[in-house]
């Protein structure tokens, strides 16, 4: 354990990457509301963006940009800069997409909180499925027994 | 409560693995650690001679990289085009569609 804080105090913008990804995570598995579960996944993104970059960092390095007037400067690595600014537009479209989409579910639902529009969805199709049943019941079992009404109650 | 306590219990024990990997990770800001092998020597040292541009960053998105960069518009296009048919398409004809 000492041995871990050690080697962690050493790579601290690792572990605060860590940190932040872990703080992005529970943030889309507790909060029930979608913009806030969009947040913890930008969250999430962040944190990869920050190991990438703390990655290619070097101590008493430069920014890479090439500077004549100091031919000994050590520049730090500059890939890793340069792909992140892929992963940034990538994140923003997936954003963006994800935005779309939960102004058409409130549209649709009056609400962006994920457990009331599975309840909703799901109380739909429980009187879809009883209009079915009603529909296809054969005449002569009309008093037949109308069973397991709650079979769908558990999924979410 | 007892699912939130679920999650958080998983997600640690999951984030105590990454914390064992991150730290066996080389040491923060050595100058000597893999990342900085010949491909970013390669940049820092040559990119002023190949595309005649002083940010290595630039050089590299928009001349070693270029293409990459050009389909990463196209990216961005695709998720504008997305969200204007996401956001445009009406509640009157998936109505009537059905």
């Amino acid at each position: 354990m000492r041995i871990l804080l050690e080697k962690l105090i050493v790579n601290y913008p690792y572990f605060f990457a860590v940190i932040l990804f872990v703080i992005g995570v529970l943030t889309v598995l507790t909060r029930s509301n979608l913009f806030k579960k969009l947040l913890g996944i930008n969250i999430m993104e962040s944190a990869v963006f920050i190991l990438f970059i703390a990655a290619g960092n070097i101590r008493g390095g430069t920014d890479p940009i090439l500077d004549t007037s100091k031919p000994e400067a050590v520049y730090i690595n500059p890939l890793p800069s340069a792909l992140m600014l892929t992963g940034i537009v990538v994140s923003v479209s997936v954003t963006a997409f994800a935005l779309s989409l939960i102004i058409r579910l409130y549209r649709e639902y009056g609400t962006a909180d994920a457990r009331q529009i599975a309840q909703m969805r799901n109380s739909a199709l429980k009187a879809a499925d009883q209009a079915g049943r009603d529909n296809y019941r054969h005449p002569d079992r009309s008093n037949g027994k109308r069973g397991d009404k709650n079979d769908r109650s558990n999924q979410i | 409560m007892i699912r939130k306590i679920m999650i958080l219990l998983a997600v640690l024990v999951a984030a105590y693995g990454v914390l064992i990997a991150v730290a066996e990770l080389p040491p923060y800001g050595m100058s000597d650690n893999p990342v900085h092998n010949q491909v970013s020597e390669r940049y820092i040292n040559d990119a002023l001679e190949d595309t005649g541009a002083l940010n290595m960053v630039t050089s590299i998105v928009l001349d070693y990289r270029a293409y990459d960069t050009m389909f990463e518009t196209i990216v961005l296009f695709t998720a504008a085009l997305a969200v204007v048919i996401t956001l445009k398409s009406d509640k009157r004809k998936e109505r009537s569609g059905k």
